[in-house]
């Protein structure tokens, strides 16, 4: 074989794969646009406010993605939708203002697809996050500590500060990356009708 | 091995093995911590810091293992092979010094951003931007200078070692430099910006990693065996089915979903081919090795490589199996996948590249290996540990599996299943860092010359035959 005839074949191959998935990829679902919901007038999926956009990013750097997808699956050959994780399939549409796009490849835990819905009190994902424990005791998810800070306990209790079991004179108050995260998670809702994806 | 001194990558290529070396131990360790941390979850309480994060570890470790143990390496190796394709010594071994500095500094960088900072939730991109430039720079330095091992005219050498380096070559900076433009550049909407980090993912595996390890595979294999291979014309087609189905592998790991559906069929129906292809390249090792068992017995460096090659053939099987249609929905999401992972990294590329670099570095340092029982250690516990691991996040994934698709198990009871497996792959994953610390304590005896005796070819030391003899034959 020559080398030129290898080059040719080596490009061409690349090329050709990297058109086929990107190019025709970004044809096929780069140019889907929001879709405007007749019953609440709003356009869906919504565009996540900034403190969400941040929340992406904390989510991001926890490492969350190792053991949390986000994606439900169809009826079809599994059982995501009988679990309560969504109801509908996910579809390349709701990822359309996810930036970064984050999808998960692992399911250790739940998907959290729609955690927003699941679970909406802000409370109960503060909790979680500072201790998975204190809400179910043989979680195996890692707490996050480091997200919120310890403050003395003074004749005022801190307006956020949470309800957890800490020594009496100290009260735990949510930091900035906490509030984010909590505000990605109520984010995670996309338990409204598409065109390609109806509800079940 | 034929000896030309190429003083101009030599460096270069040491630099690159060493901290290969050095990456390797670092990233399995915080692989076996992060592991720990899932089996007894309240580790994480104790040692409350950011960095100690599973979440960390495992991107860190990734990290660490795919470009600063395995990239690091074989482009290391490579620098050493390269010049022995074409007779072409390298010129300016500076600057391929200098590339080599900077692919360990982008490196270090990565690591430390992502443990301090966090990673960027990308896949197989944890790393910040700035890292991925100093890659791309380093990979375009070292990566030029390889291209002198491609030569000037391709009617003699071996043929399949330049193809899988052109590839090689090729797909890694194609791949990186428009995932970065596409991710983290703003230009894709989000819904695209799935499509290219699996489009990046599958690029860096299959089009990156197992082109170079099959380089090495088709270049030491015959060389060691003193045969040719059996079929060049299936060695082509082999090689023509890798540039064509390779980049198309990644998206079968999803299961429903964002990404198109005739994307994931193209992939389910690449990663069958893929099977085929790597049976094929199976059969080709299979000749070489016929009726050479008790060379592959004797020399450390055949008898990985050998391993490595068989590897191969055994990854992409497993790849074909998880995406048959009425598998993959089953196994999708689960640790099935990390088995894939597990065989294709540890049991493949890292068998071959140490069989390279026990065949490879006295050639290029004037240096022997010991008749070291270490040598023993370092390939029983490398292969045994990396097997145990697969087995057992295969089996774990089936479990997985079929709990996810019941609804009747509730998902928190899910890391109850995998913790019986997880504590026999800690234990594992100690053997293999048992098996490269021992690798890494003779090259560093043999590099700093503290054996008394050594010889350039590794033999694993056999009772029955009387050493002196054995060491005295090799050195003749």
């Amino acid at each position: 074989m020559k080398p030129v005839r290898a080059l040719a074949i080596v490009l061409g191959a690349l090329l050709l794969t990297w058109l086929a998935q990107v190019a025709v990829g970004f044809w096929q679902v780069g140019r889907l646009e929001p879709v405007l919901n007749q019953e609440n007038n709003l356009t869906e999926p919504p565009v996540p406010s900034g403190l969400a956009h941040t929340g992406a990013r904390v989510f991001a750097a926890e490492g969350c993605l190792e053991c949390h997808s986000l994606s439900v699956r169809g009826p079809a050959g599994s059982a995501d939708l009988t679990r309560g994780w969504g109801q509908r399939r996910s579809v390349a549409r709701d990822y359309l203002f996810r930036e970064p796009a984050l999808v998960g490849f692992a399911r250790i835990g739940p998907d959290l697809s729609n955690i927003g819905a699941r679970m909406p009190e802000t409370e109960k994902l503060l909790q979680h996050l500072y201790d998975p424990r204190l809400l179910k005791k043989h979680s195996t998810c890692p707490s996050h500590p480091w997200l919120f800070l310890k403050r003395p306990a003074g004749p005022k209790t801190e307006p956020d500060a949470m309800k957890v079991s800490e020594s009496g004179w100290q009260q735990v108050v949510p930091g900035y990356q906490a509030k984010a995260l909590v505000s990605y998670l109520q984010s995670l809702n996309a338990n409204y009708p598409l065109p390609e994806a109806p509800l079940k | 091995m034929s000896r030309i001194t190429v003083p101009q990558g030599s460096s270069a290529a040491l630099v690159l093995i060493v901290s290969s070396l050095v990456w390797s131990l670092l990233g399995t360790g915080l692989q076996l911590l992060a592991n720990a941390q899932l089996l007894i979850p309240l580790l994480d309480r104790l040692i409350a810091v950011p960095w100690f994060g599973y979440g960390r570890l495992v991107a860190a470790s990734q990290f660490l293992l795919s470009f600063g143990w395995l990239g690091s390496g074989l482009v290391g190796v490579l620098l050493i092979l390269a010049p022995r394709f074409s007779g072409i010594a390298f010129r300016y071994g500076r600057l391929l010094f200098g590339g080599a500095l900077l692919w360990q500094l982008a490196i270090l960088g990565g690591f430390t951003q992502i443990m301090l900072e966090g990673p960027s939730g990308l896949l197989g991109l944890p790393q910040p931007r700035f890292v991925s430039v100093l890659l791309l720079v380093s990979f375009l330095i070292l990566g030029t200078g390889l291209t002198r091992g491609l030569g000037r005219s391709w009617k003699s050498g071996p043929l399949l070692p330049r193809l899988y380096l052109l590839l090689g070559l090729l797909a890694f900076p194609l791949a990186l430099g428009s995932a970065e433009i596409l991710l983290r550049g703003s230009s894709a909407p989000g819904s695209v910006q799935i499509l290219v980090q699996i489009l990046w993912h599958s690029f860096s595996q299959h089009l990156w990693l197992a082109p170079l390890g099959l380089v090495l595979v088709f270049q030491l294999l015959p060389t060691l065996t003193g045969r040719a291979v059996s079929s060049l014309n299936l060695g082509l087609l082999a090689w023509v089915a890798t540039c064509l189905l390779g980049g198309w592998l990644g998206t079968v790991r999803a299961s429903d979903g964002p990404i198109p559906s005739w994307m994931q069929s193209a992939g389910v129906v690449s990663a069958i081919l893929m099977g085929v292809v790597a049976l094929g390249n199976g059969l080709l090792v299979q000749n070489l090795n016929e009726g050479r068992w008790e060379e592959i017995r004797r020399n450390v460096a055949l008898r990985f490589i050998s391993v490595g090659a068989w590897s191969y053939a055994s990854a992409y099987a497993l790849l074909a199996f998880l995406s048959l249609p009425w598998i993959r929905p089953v196994m999708a999401f689960t640790v099935a996948w990390s088995a894939f992972f597990e065989i294709f990294h540890f049991l493949f590329l890292g068998s071959v590249l140490a069989g390279a670099i026990y065949a490879l570095l006295p050639v290029s340092r004037e240096m022997g290996w010991p008749n070291s029982s270490a040598l023993t250690w370092h390939f029983w516990c490398s292969v045994l540990g990396a097997t145990m691991t697969a087995s057992c996040l295969l089996l774990a994934g089936s479990f997985q599996g079929l709990a996810l698709n019941d609804p009747g198990v509730p998902i928190s009871t899910l890391a109850s299943y995998l913790r019986p497996f997880l504590f026999v792959v800690i234990f594992s994953q100690a053997a293999w860092l048992v098996g490269q610390i021992a690798f890494s304590a003779v090259l560093f005896s043999s590099l700093l010359r503290l054996f008394p005796s050594a010889a350039p070819m590794a033999v694993f030391r056999n009772p029955t035959v009387v050493r002196p003899a054995s060491v005295g034959h090799l050195h003749g």
